[in-house]
């Protein structure tokens, strides 16, 4: 079977619960490798993922999911798809390996087959030693990978993966991040992860969807969307006898043409010419008596790209 | 000599045949069963079923140890007809079924497996399908395997039915007889057992509507003297009404109901458990 151009695919797609509009009018393109699905709690993320698992049936528009339609096809794609959920409550008696191997089963992997892919899963994610033990005895950081390991078991085209680092800490967060990354790129298994969390989704994501209640924010290519731009970093220091100082400095920047996000007493300042921003900051400063703490100049993130379409 | 090897095959792509819905719905199927009936579990887990089996089976087994060491003194008013036996076991098929549809599908909606069933080949139909197929099964088990064992048993004996024709026709009625009882208590139960996430609350959910209905309607027949066909309202009694019907007979509490509305009666109990398992199901999220 060709692979099709695009993982996922929709066109106007909107779905309607009652009055409220959970996506409106969606035009998505998910290529292959990892993309991340990305917006605050309510924008739409799960909504998509369950009418792309053929869960739900939208109110209009069309949705193509590896070259199948969800809603006429889902038993058919939901064996080529392997799904992560959100919630972190499983089986407690249960050992690891008995679970990735019934759901392997489920998924249409032949009984034979199922038990040696199970342990080779749970081998890739880290749990190759702890596979007999049950789950109600691991950690959330062991129980993440258990739900990894079972979502790629029957070897899918396809991963969905519903806030994958959920209740990890750091190093775990990286480990989790890596396999995902390692799974997509051994494997050709295209994986689409919803995260809340837009710094892991830069550090692992090719390919970007961001939603904003219901509606397309932005999509594209990680490097497109974030690019080369540059954000200069302004720090300033609150000063009592002058409260109006920070207000001050970002009304001179935003009058001199420059694109500027406030974060308290910190200023977020993108212009297109490096030296001249600098030189428009230090001159900001300089007039309004402002009292610097830092300047720092970095690469514009997901979170400046989310505040300026806010803006 | 033969150089064995340690071979780390790893991950890999799989290039066979997937199983599709059918495949899903047999596993499923196979995994609740096992869950029920505590295998491949701790043997706490496994301390339930083996009583209420033991239970089950005793009068069956009492009666037949009296046929080896008495014989044909057995016969006459102290033998028991087969489909008697569905009452005598009738305490042990109540607590099992209080504890076989909680276990079927309370227990995946708790431990987060539903959303991850219903993200693979298998739709909510397709899945309760196969849970309701394991009620069945197991319940199957308890419920004809006495009157299944007694039937062999007086057959080796040499007391079973006359002639293999009768003998298939009694075989056919008793299956008949188990079905219906397991068909009618599975759905009920699988219908308020859907109503709360708490295998506790479930639990207790089943013995509510059968118990409680049971001894309602009795209160009202026999204390109030509301009329015989109440008794289609209490869903405990009336399926094993269906087996003394098949073998020409009927118990004296249904003595003037006919045999149309008891089994009307056990169709519109199976039609409520299953319409409250699907619009329960239809309410519940996917994913």
């Amino acid at each position: 079977m060709m692979r099709p151009v695009a993982v996922i695919s929709t066109s106007g797609l909107t779905m309607q619960f009652g009055s409220q509009r959970a996506l409106d009018s969606l035009d998505v393109e998910v290529p292959h490798g990892v993309t991340g699905l990305v917006g605050a709690n309510g924008a739409g993320k799960t909504t998509l993922m369950s009418i792309a698992l053929g869960l739900r049936p939208h109110t209009s528009g069309t949705i193509s999911v590896l070259g199948l339609d969800p809603h006429r096809d889902g038993a058919q794609l939901r064996s080529l798809v392997g799904y992560g959920p959100e919630r972190n409550v499983l089986p407690e008696d249960m050992p690891a390996s008995d679970f990735v191997k019934h759901l392997a089963e489920v998924r249409g992997m032949p009984r034979s087959e199922a038990k040696g892919r199970a342990s080779d899963a749970l081998w890739l994610v880290g749990l190759g030693e702890e596979r007999f033990r049950a789950l109600g005895t691991m950690s959330t950081g062991q129980r993440q990978r258990v739900k990894l390991a079972q979502a790629i078991a029957a070897d899918p085209r396809l991963v969905l993966l519903d806030e994958p680092t959920d209740g990890l800490d750091p190093v775990q967060r990286d480990e989790m991040l890596t396999l995902i990354k390692q799974i997509s790129a051994e494997y050709e298994i295209d994986v689409m992860l919803s995260s809340h969390l837009l710094e892991e989704v830069e550090r692992v994501c090719d390919h970007i969807v961001a939603l904003d209640a219901g509606t397309l924010v932005a999509q594209g290519p990680l490097e497109e969307l974030v690019g080369d731009t540059e954000v200069i970093v302004v720090d300033l220091v609150e000063i009592d006898d002058r409260p109006d100082s920070v207000t001050s400095v970002e009304s001179r920047l935003v009058r001199a043409g420059l694109h500027v996000d406030r974060r308290d007493s910190e200023l977020r300042v993108t212009g297109s010419d490096r030296t001249a921003t600098l030189d428009l900051i230090r001159d900001a400063v300089a007039a309004e008596e402002a009292r610097l703490r830092r300047v720092q100049v970095g690469r514009r993130t997901l979170e400046d790209l989310f505040t300026a379409v806010e803006s | 000599m033969t150089a064995a090897e340690i071979f780390d095959r790893g991950y890999r792509k799989f290039d066979g045949d997937r199983g599709g819905s059918l495949s899903a719905i047999r596993s499923v199927n196979w995994y609740t069963t096992k869950s029920i009936l505590g295998l491949g579990r701790k043997a706490r887990h496994k301390v339930f079923p083996v009583i209420v089996a033991l239970v089950a089976f005793l009068p069956a087994i009492i009666f037949l140890g009296m046929a080896i060491l008495i014989g044909d003194l057995l016969e006459g008013e102290l033998r028991p007809e087969y489909w008697e036996l569905f009452g005598f076991s009738f305490m042990a098929f109540l607590v099992f079924t209080t504890m076989v549809a909680p276990e079927a599908i309370v227990r995946d909606r708790r431990d987060g497996m539903l959303p991850l069933y219903l993200s693979t080949p298998l739709t909510k139909v397709t899945y309760l399908l196969s849970k309701a197929a394991a009620v069945v099964s197991t319940m199957m088990i308890i419920v004809l395997g006495p009157s299944l064992l007694a039937l062999v048993g007086f057959t080796v004996q040499g007391m079973g039915p006359d002639g293999f024709g009768t003998w298939i026709e009694t075989l056919a009625k008793l299956v008949l007889a188990a079905l219906t009882i397991v068909i009618v208590l599975g759905s009920v139960a699988l219908g308020a057992a859907s109503l709360t996430d708490r295998r506790a609350f479930a639990s207790v959910a089943v013995v509510m509507v059968l118990l409680g209905l049971a001894f309602f309607v009795d209160v009202m027949v026999s204390g109030v003297e509301a009329p015989d066909t109440l008794r289609l309202l209490d869903p405990l009694n009336l399926p094993f009404e269906v087996a003394p019907r098949l073998f020409s007979d009927r118990t004296p509490p249904y003595q003037d109901v006919s045999t149309s509305l008891v089994l009307l009666g056990n169709l519109g109990w199976v039609v409520g458990g299953v319409g409250t398992l699907a619009a329960s199901y239809r309410k519940l999220g996917a994913v």
